[in-house]
Formats: structure tokens, C-alpha cells, sequence
């Protein structure tokens, strides 16, 4: 196509507002995709980063951290402290001791700012008491609920005994941190909007690929029947028919069934119900190129069959090609989220959007929609300006639309 | 300058008519009905000679577009011969290089041109992939070609669509010239055209036979330009030859009542507004042809034997002929 | 002869405006229709012979426009005329006749069910004086066994036989014009003189008027009583058959007729117009043919004025030929 073709055809375009938005919100949709880890704020693939305790929190929600607990041993041994600890967890917490004179020792949680639910201090020798603490009443377990700040001091009326070991127990609160879930969390805790995005990746991927796959094939097929006429294209042309007559997401599932479930596996589903369609498109209009006189030309000129096919009758073929293509991405990708949602489609651990939209479904009775909703949303808009997207190419192909 | 470049003989087509393996076996074993079959040339035998450029003339259905592309080699015979210099054209034209000694004009300036390439593509890519040409000097030889049939050099770059109707038509001549052809097949190579820009393609069509010498076969519906371009005419109906003659003779003395027929009903240009004779009757369906003489029921001298006998070619006068039972060599006035 | 003029055409301008500029399509067309009289309009493709007929009959689309010039009919004026008026003059007065017969002829409909259509949009006539007035129709046309006709489907006839229907429901109302648009181009030989003939007994029978649009000379001179030429959306000349085939004086007619090949010797080269027909986006003032012409000199580039040469014979042409 020559520059000033290619420029009257995209202000043909562009006459058409909706063709421009849809083309705007497909680009936007395949930018999404292609920098998905860039824009995502968290990894949902990373599942050592979930916790449950963000599991289905709404729109808009802070990510909370978890509650910890500290235990150390505290050894007093003739005024030397040291701190021993207890449990080898790691944790944000830690405890310190101190002597804060005569009878008297600290012990204190940091960093400060911490909240702690509770701190307990554990075998007080006899006669020590811990400031607005409760013994337990069997125990020598002295708690502190709540504490407004984050140090006791352990205080007694006769003297301590030279050594002694204490144990010390600090939880602290779950806490708010900056990070806000801006399109709420699923079931597992995973951020929403990430998923969406990397959700978006998927989709587009297979829908890409597997649209793809299927006009190299069904193309191809298609010249073929148009070229060999007879025997070849009556049964090219009965197994589209057989394929048409099947409900797409019945062969899906079906292939799935015995294929298992996986990206690649899904392509295959898909390149599998769609190729018919580019057959039965890219021979009819093959058929028409091969009745003009250029074709006869051709063969006048003595160049090969698969000459005649591939660079003349092709190129010729390729924009109502290219029409179906547009549209059966949008196909594609809406074949792909139905067969996730089925839960026939791709691992739980790769959300497409059709899976987070399974993974929300049981929830949406219980007022938790944005699991379903968002998801489903951006599948909507995506489908919708890929066909709109296919319907304008289909119109600017057709001559008698056009002035 | 009387080598036989080309020889037809009993050359025939058909065509099975609407039909598809699925439709066949149906026909064959559940309606028990034989697939209609149109025989769109009928058993033509013709000559060429080099260097010389014969005519087919005839109504729309008279097949000879199809003996046009069986000629030209792009549709193969139901049966009969085809002989090129002698040798069968079967072999000739698995021999591809030779095989483009045969080329072809088409008819409709928009469609016989790939809307997807350049005219540089168009003209030089056989040139090209048959080896004729080194692809570093195609461009030269390409523009040499165009300008041969009266393009810019500039052509080479530009889409057809970039060009008019008559412009198309000389990139159909320069692909047709870009491979040397001794032969060239036009079919009706000027009927699309207005009448100025057809005077231009004819003149530049008989331009191109003086300097390289082809031997034409000018296939058209236009008297006017087949008696303006031939040295012998070949009148065809239904499939069949009904006449073959030199030009002048033909025009001068039609024979055979078909061609007398369209003689008369073809337009002329004078001042003074002739009256016609109202010629009756119907081109009858190549599907159904009647029997006999094919041209019997339009005859005005149609005899009983017309309806049983099929006439063949018959010699009137020397390089003359014609299928007529009723019209007898030497009394061609009725 | 004059005042027998029912239908006329004056200074009808008709432009399309599109993206890539305006398309001066027809410029300062005027000429007139006399009953019984064919009048051919002859001219190549974009000469504008075309779109002077949908123009007449009102059919000019988006992005085209009647820009200026008057069309009337026995007096009334048909350009300021909206959808509904124009369906009334529209095969009721003035009829047309297309090319293709398939794009007047619904390939659904039996050819009996299309006549009673046509004539009942128009009146209200009972089922038998219909079918008397089809068959008639028909028979007037050479359409042989008229009644098993009525009852078949286009896609059942010939070209020929279709084309014949289609000027036959052009004849059902009546009309007093008839406008052809290449009727006879896609047609044989043969068939074509067939109904050439048929046609012009019609003409001269029922005293219509007629404009036969082609580019084809030779089935004009023997049709025709006068004869227009135009090139590039102009009137270059326009005279009686006789005027113009035998005595042609404007460069275009005559280089035109010498360019046919039965006018000239054959083998030899014909007498061909150099060049192309100039981009109507591009027009200059001037005559379009100027470029072209061998008679061009620098007044050309100036606008053309008709010249009267007989009664009947206008040219417009700063340096015709003389006779």
C-alpha cells in the first residue's frame, strides 16, 4: 500500500468517532499488556507475598501487616543482662533489657512505634512485680494488654537474686501500611488491579496468538481448496462445515477435557475452532481473485501455483483477512475467559480475567463484587472495541459503503 | 513467412455446469441425471502462421474467450490437438521458459492488472523469475518495455489504479512483451475501451506486430476493428467455425448466412439513417444447443437437412471456408 | 420545428463535491427534445453523458448537486421538484433505461408482478386491462409469446430478452421521455439491430421524445435524428445525424469519427487523438479538448461561446472546420 492510499485510508478511518475510541482503547489495552509488571503495583504471581489476612478486602482498602510475636530470654547473671532469643522467627520486633538501677529492670520493644496487643513477661522471681501488669493466676506470667507504651520496668521491694532468666513475650497489632489496594482483593489477597493487569497480558497473549495461529492455518488451508478445486476442496470445505456446526466452547471444552489445562493448550483449543473461519473467508474470496484475468495472467506468464497463490491472489485476499483477524481476537480472548471461568482454562496460579471472574463469582452474593466486576468490566470494553474496531475495517473494505 | 506457428485441431471444451463432487455423486447415483455439460468449443480447427494475425469473430456464448485461454495454454483441451511449431503443447508447455513464446491480452483493463502491485512488478516479474532478465538490470529492461508501448518511465513506481483505462491496457501489452512472445492472444483487447483511446491501442497494437513480427490471434465481437486488424477471419457460433477466410474476402463475399447476418447488423456510420430489417430470433443457449446446424433456427435458408446433419468445414474457394449444407462452393450469391 | 420542443434543458450545471475538490461533472449543458425524435448524447467515459441523464431524472447523489440550469417538461420545471413530485413525473412522464437490465429488474420477482407494480404506483387500473396493457407492451417491443413471458423470471431470459422487459416497462405509462443510458452496449451485434429497430417504431409510432446516451457513434448515425457531443462534461457540438456524421465541424467530432476503424483502411494506422482526457478537478476556463487539438491557438484558453452554424447546428469552437 502506497503512503497517500495508506493516509486516505485512515482518514476513512477516522470518520467514524467510535472506530477511533475503540481503536484508542485497544491500544491502550495492548500497551497494558506489553508493560503489565511495569504498571503493576504488586506481582500476583508471587504467592509467597499473599496473605490470607487481605483476602477479600474492599475497594480502596490498606494492606495490613500481620500481627508478630517476639519471645526472648532475658539472663541476668550478676548485673550482666543478656538477651537471648527464644525463637528463631524472624521479626520486625525486637526486645531489649536494661538495668535502670537498684531492683530495677527494663525491659523495653522496638522499635517504639510498634503497637503491641500484648506484652508478657514470664518467670519474675519471687518478690518482682511489673507495673500495671496482671499475673496470671496460677502462673508467674505477668501481662500487660494493650500497653501504652513500649517498655515495663520490673521493680522489686527486696532484692533480685544474682541470676535469674526471664522469659518475654511482645505480640504486636496488625498494622495499616501505605500500600492501598485501589481495586480491592480477591479471595487469596491479591491485589486486584494487578491481577486485572496481568490479566489483560494474558489475554491479549492468547488472543493474539491464537487468532493468529489460526489465520496462518486456516488461511492456508483455504488457498489450498480454492487452488486444487475438487476432491481437496470438498473435504477442506465439509470439515468447516463440521466445525461450524459445533458450538465453539463445546469443542474448547472438550479439547481441554483431554488435553489438560495450560496457556498453550488453550492456543490450541482456540486455533482449533477458529481456523475454520479464515478457511471458509480466505477461500471464497481466493475463488473470486482466481476468476480475474490477473490470475490468468499470471498463469500466462508460466509462474508457479504456489507464486500465483502467495503473491498474487494473497495479497488480494488479505484485508477481509485482516477484517476477521480484528474480530476474532475479540473471539478469541472472550473463548479464553469462558473457558477459564469454566475453570477448564489456564492454572489458578495465572489468572486470566475470565478466572478472576470464576474466582469472584461465589462471592458475589455476599457483597463482595469487585472481584467479579472489575475483571469483567475491563473484558467488556476490551471485546467491545475490538469489534467495533473489526466492524469499521469491515465497512472501509466494503466498496459499496464506500463514496 | 509461411511457417505454421500454431495448428488447433478438433480442439474442443467443456464444462460441466454447476457442479461439485457433492453434486456429482447425488446426480449420479440418487437422481440418476447426467451433470449438464456446456461445450463451449466444439471441435475448432484453425492455423496460425507466423507473423500473422487472424481474427475470431462472434456473439457473446460463442466460446471464444474459452478457445482464446485454451490457445494461450491456461486451460486445458477436453480433447483434440494443439500444435505449437510442430510440436504437441502439452510437452511445450511443461517447458516453461519456451512456453512463454505464447502470451495473452485481456479484455478488462481493471481486472486483468494485480491491484496490489507496481507496474515495475507487474511487468518485469516474469521476466525476472524465468531468468530472461538479471534482477539488477530489471528496472532498465522494464522501462525499455514501457516505453515501447508509450508509458512514462515513471510508471515502473505507480499502483494501476494510478492510471486510466487505456494506460492499463499498454501495461497489459508491456507484461504480455516483457517475455518476447512469438504469438499473442487478444482477447477482445480493445472492447472496454472508448473509441479514441481504442484507436490508440490498435495503432499501437499494429505498431508492435511491424517491428517484432508476432503472430497475433485477435479475438473480438467488433467487426469494424477484426477487418481493420486481420489478414483472415475465423466466424464462430455456438462453439463451431462457421466461416474462415481472408479478410477481404470475408467482408466482400460472407458466405455462410450467420455471417452475412452479422455483416449486415453491424452498425455503420453514415449520414444517411438506415432502416433495418428486423432480424429475427435469439442467441439459443450454449446449454442447449439445437440440433443439426446450431444456426438453423435463425436461418433464413434452413432446409430439413439443417435440423439432422452437422455440417463441417468445407472448402469454397481456396483458403475459404465455411459450414453450410446449403450454400455450394462457387454459387456464393443465393 | 421549435415550438414542437416539449422537453429542455438549459445551462444545467450539475458538480460533485468531494473531498479531493469539486468535479465540474456537467458545465453549461443545453439542448432540447422534439416528440418522435431520438436525440443522441455521445461521448467517452467522463465526458459527463451519464450524469446529464441523472440529472433529468433527479437521480443525483451525495456529494452531487444540481448547481445551477433548468430541466423542464412541457413548461414545468423538474429541478426544484422534491422526492415525492419527482416520483410523479418519474416513469409516469419521463422513463429510463440503464445499461445493465439487472438494476432495473428485481431478480426475485416474476417479469408479470414488476409490470403490475409500475403501473399501479402510478394509477389504478383493474388486473385485466393490466395484463392487456403488459402483453401490449411486450408484443411492442419484438418479445415473441408475450403471455408465457409475463410469467418468467429475468435470470430465465437472455440479455437481450431483459433488456427488451426493461424498455418495455419504460414504454407501460406512457411516458412522453424515455432516457437510455447505454442500452444496447452489453448487447450483441444482432440483438442490438433488433431492438434499435423495435425502438424506433416505438418512437415514431407513439410520437415520444428520446435521448439515447452512448459512446458509440455508428448505432447513433443510424438512430438518431440529432446527435450531441460532449467531452469533458461540455457540449462541443450538437446538429442533426445528418450535420454531424456527414459534415461534422468541431476538431473532437471529427477526430472522433476518424478514429473509427471502419473509417479507415484497414492495416493502416488509424488517425488517433493524441493524449488523454484532461482531470475535470483541473479544468481551466477554456476548451477542455484545447490540449489535445491540433487547431488550439491561445484564444482557446478563453470561454467558448456557442456558435450558431444552421438552424439545428451549434458548435462551440473558436476554429472549426470549414465546409
Amino acid at each position: 500500500m502506497s503512503i497517500a492510499s495508506f493516509q486516505d485510508f485512515a482518514r476513512r478511518f477516522a470518520e467514524s468517532r467510535s472506530a477511533v475510541i475503540s481503536l484508542t482503547v485497544s491500544l491502550v489495552f495492548v500497551f497494558c499488556a506489553i508493560f503489565a509488571p511495569l504498571l503493576a503495583p504488586t506481582d500476583p504471581y508471587d504467592l509467597t507475598h499473599l496473605q490470607l489476612s487481605d483476602a477479600l478486602k474492599p475497594t480502596g482498602s490498606k494492606r495490613m501487616l500481620p500481627g508478630e510475636e517476639v519471645r526472648v530470654n532475658i539472663r541476668v547473671n550478676n548485673g550482666a543482662i543478656t538477651v537471648l532469643p527464644a525463637s528463631p522467627t524472624k521479626t520486625r520486633l525486637s526486645l531489649a533489657a536494661s538495668s535502670c538501677g537498684p531492683n530495677c529492670l527494663t525491659v523495653s520493644v522496638e522499635p517504639t512505634a510498634a503497637r503491641l496487643g500484648s506484652l508478657q513477661v514470664r518467670n519474675l522471681p519471687n518478690g518482682a512485680t511489673i507495673e500495671g501488669a496482671k499475673k496470671h493466676p496460677i502462673q508467674p506470667w505477668w501481662t500487660i494488654d494493650n500497653p501504652e507504651s513500649s517498655e515495663v520496668r520490673i521493680t522489686s521491694a527486696t532484692s533480685l537474686p544474682a541470676s535469674f532468666t526471664l522469659l518475654a513475650i511482645a505480640k504486636s497489632l496488625d498494622q495499616e501500611t501505605d500500600f492501598v489496594f485501589r481495586l480491592g482483593t480477591d479471595n487469596f489477597g491479591r491485589d486486584m488491579l494487578s491481577a486485572i493487569l496481568y490479566g489483560i497480558r494474558i489475554s491479549v497473549v492468547v488472543g493474539l496468538v491464537a487468532a493468529g495461529a489460526a489465520m496462518v492455518l486456516g488461511t492456508a488451508l483455504g488457498l489450498f481448496a480454492a487452488w486444487q478445486r475438487g476432491v481437496t476442496d470438498a473435504i477442506i470445505m465439509r470439515a468447516v462445515d463440521f466445525m461450524l456446526g459445533l458450538p465453539a466452547l463445546l469443542i474448547g471444552l472438550a479439547i481441554l477435557a483431554i488435553l489438560g489445562n495450560g496457556v498453550s493448550k488453550v492456543v490450541l483449543a482456540i486455533v482449533i475452532v477458529q481456523w475454520s473461519y479464515y478457511a471458509r473467508t480466505a477461500r471464497s474470496f481466493a475463488m473470486s481473485e482466481l476468476g480475474k484475468e490477473y490470475v490468468e495472467a499470471a498463469r500466462c506468464l508460466r509462474l508457479s501455483p504456489v507464486r500465483i497463490m502467495l503473491r498474487h491472489v494473497l495479497p488480494n485476499c488479505m484485508p477481509q483477512i485482516i477484517v476477521l483477524f480484528t474480530l476474532n481476537i475479540a473471539a478469541a480472548i472472550s473463548m479464553e475467559s469462558s473457558l477459564s471461568f469454566l475453570g477448564v482454562g489456564l492454572p489458578l496460579t495465572r489468572p486470566s480475567l475470565g478466572m478472576l471472574i470464576a474466582s469472584g463469582y461465589e462471592f458475589i452474593f455476599s457483597q463482595k463484587y469487585w472481584i467479579s466486576i472489575y475483571p469483567g468490566v475491563v473484558l467488556l470494553v476490551m471485546i467491545v472495541a475490538m469489534n467495533l474496531l473489526g466492524d469499521r475495517l469491515r465497512d472501509l473494505n466494503n466498496p459499496r459503503l464506500d463514496r | 513467412m509461411n511457417e505454421m506457428i500454431f495448428e488447433a485441431k478438433d480442439l474442443s471444451r467443456s464444462f460441466a455446469v454447476g457442479s461439485s463432487p457433492l453434486q456429482d455423486f447425488t446426480d449420479h447415483f440418487l437422481r440418476n441425471r447426467q451433470p449438464a455439460v456446456l461445450r463451449a468449443v466444439d471441435n475448432v480447427s484453425m492455423t496460425l502462421n507466423e507473423g500473422e494475425t487472424l481474427g475470431v469473430v462472434g456473439e457473446s456464448g460463442c466460446g471464444k474467450s474459452t478457445l482464446a485461454r485454451m490457445i494461450a495454454g491456461i486451460l486445458p483441451a477436453s480433447s483434440g490437438e494443439r500444435r505449437f511449431r510442430g510440436e504437441d503443447y502439452d510437452s511445450f508447455l511443461r517447458r516453461k521458459r519456451d512456453a512463454l513464446k505464447v502470451q495473452m491480452v485481456f479484455q478488462d483493463p481493471m481486472s486483468s492488472l494485480n491491484p496490489r502491485l507496481r507496474v515495475g512488478e507487474i511487468v518485469g516479474e516474469a521476466a525476472v523469475l524465468h531468468g530472461l532478465v538479471p534482477r539488477s538490470r530489471v528496472k532498465d529492461y522494464v522501462v525499455d518495455i514501457l516505453a515501447r508501448v508509450g508509458l512514462p518511465a515513471d510508471s515502473v513506481g505507480r499502483y494501476p489504479h494510478q492510471f486510466s483505462g487505456g494506460q492499463r491496457q499498454r501495461v497489459g501489452i508491456a507484461r504480455a512483451l516483457a517475455v518476447k512472445p512469438d504469438m499473442l492472444i487478444c482477447d477482445e483487447a480493445v472492447a472496454a475501451l472508448d473509441v479514441s483511446v481504442q484507436a490508440q491501442i490498435i495503432n499501437l497494437l499494429l505498431d508492435i506486430r511491424r517491428d517484432s513480427g508476432l503472430a497475433m490471434i485477435f479475438i473480438s465481437h467488433d467487426l469494424g476493428v477484426i477487418r481493420h486488424l486481420c489478414d483472415r477471419v475465423a466466424v464462430m457460433y455456438l462453439g463451431r467455425v462457421v466461416e474462415l477466410a481472408k479478410t477481404s474476402e470475408l467482408f466482400a463475399s460472407p458466405t455462410h448466412p450467420y455471417t452475412r447476418m452479422l455483416l449486415d447488423g453491424m452498425p455503420k456510420i453514415s449520414a444517411q439513417r438506415r432502416r433495418f430489417m428486423p432480424i429475427q430470433g435469439e442467441i439459443p443457449s450454449p446449454l442447449n444447443p439445437p440440433s443439426g446446424c446450431h444456426f438453423h433456427p435463425r436461418c433464413p435458408m434452413v432446409t430439413d437437412h439443417c435440423h439432422r446433419v452437422r455440417p463441417e468445414l468445407r472448402e469454397i474457394e481456396p483458403g475459404h471456408v465455411h459450414a453450410c449444407l446449403n450454400v455450394e462452393p462457387h454459387s456464393k450469391r443465393l | 420545428m421549435s415550438d414542437t420542443f416539449f422537453f429542455k434543458v438549459d445551462g444545467l450545471n450539475t458538480w460533485f463535491f468531494t473531498r479531493k475538490g469539486t468535479i465540474k461533472s456537467v458545465r453549461d449543458i443545453s439542448f432540447e427534445v422534439a416528440r418522435g425524435e431520438v436525440l443522441g448524447i455521445v461521448g467517452e467515459s467522463g465526458s459527463g453523458k451519464s450524469v446529464t441523464g441523472m440529472s433529468i431524472m433527479g437521480q443525483i447523489d451525495e456529494p452531487g448537486r444540481i448547481v445551477s440550469g433548468s430541466i423542464s417538461l412541457d413548461g414545468q420545471e423538474l429541478t426544484g421538484l422534491d422526492f415525492e413530485e419527482m416520483r410523479h413525473y418519474r416513469g409516469n412522464r419521463i422513463a429510463m433505461v440503464f445499461q445493465n437490465p439487472l438494476m432495473t429488474l428485481n431478480p426475485l420477482m416474476r417479469v408479470r408482478d414488476q409490470m403490475y407494480e409500475a403501473i399501479s404506483a402510478h394509477e389504478s387500473v383493474p388486473r385485466k386491462e393490466m395484463y392487456d396493457r403488459c402483453i401490449e407492451a411486450l408484443r411492442s417491443v419484438g418479445i415473441p409469446s408475450p403471455e408465457e413471458r409475463l410469467n418468467a423470471y429475468p435470470h430465465e431470459m437472455s440479455g437481450g430478452m431483459r433488456q427488451r422487459v426493461v424498455i418495455a416497462i419504460a414504454l407501460l405509462l406512457g411516458p412522453d421521455l424515455i432516457i437510455a443510458d447505454e442500452p444496447t452496449t452489453a448487447l450483441d451485434v444482432t440483438i442490438q439491430a433488433q431492438i434499435i429497430y423495435q425502438i424506433r417504431r416505438q418512437i415514431d409510432e407513439r410520437g415520444l421524445g428520446m435521448i439515447w446516451i452512448t459512446h458509440d457513434l455508428s448505432t447513433l448515425s443510424e438512430l438518431a435524428d440529432r446527435i450531441m457531443v460532449m467531452y469533458a462534461g461540455a457540449m462541443m457540438e450538437i446538429g442533426t445525424t445528418e450535420e454531424i456524421i456527414g459534415a461534422a465541424r468541431h476538431p473532437y467530432t471529427r477526430k472522433l469519427l476518424e478514429s473509427v476503424p471502419s473509417r479507415n483502411a484497414p492495416g493502416e494506422k488509424l488517425k488517433q487523438i493524441p493524449g488523454n482526457m484532461p482531470s475535470l478537478l483541473t479544468l481551466g476556463e477554456g476548451c477542455p479538448f484545447a490540449n489535445r487539438c491540433e487547431r488550439m491557438t491561445d484564444i482557446c484558453r478563453q470561454p467558448v461561446q456557442a456558435r450558431q452554424l444552421s438552424e439545428t447546428h451549434r458548435i462551440w469552437c473558436y476554429h472549426p472546420f470549414e465546409d
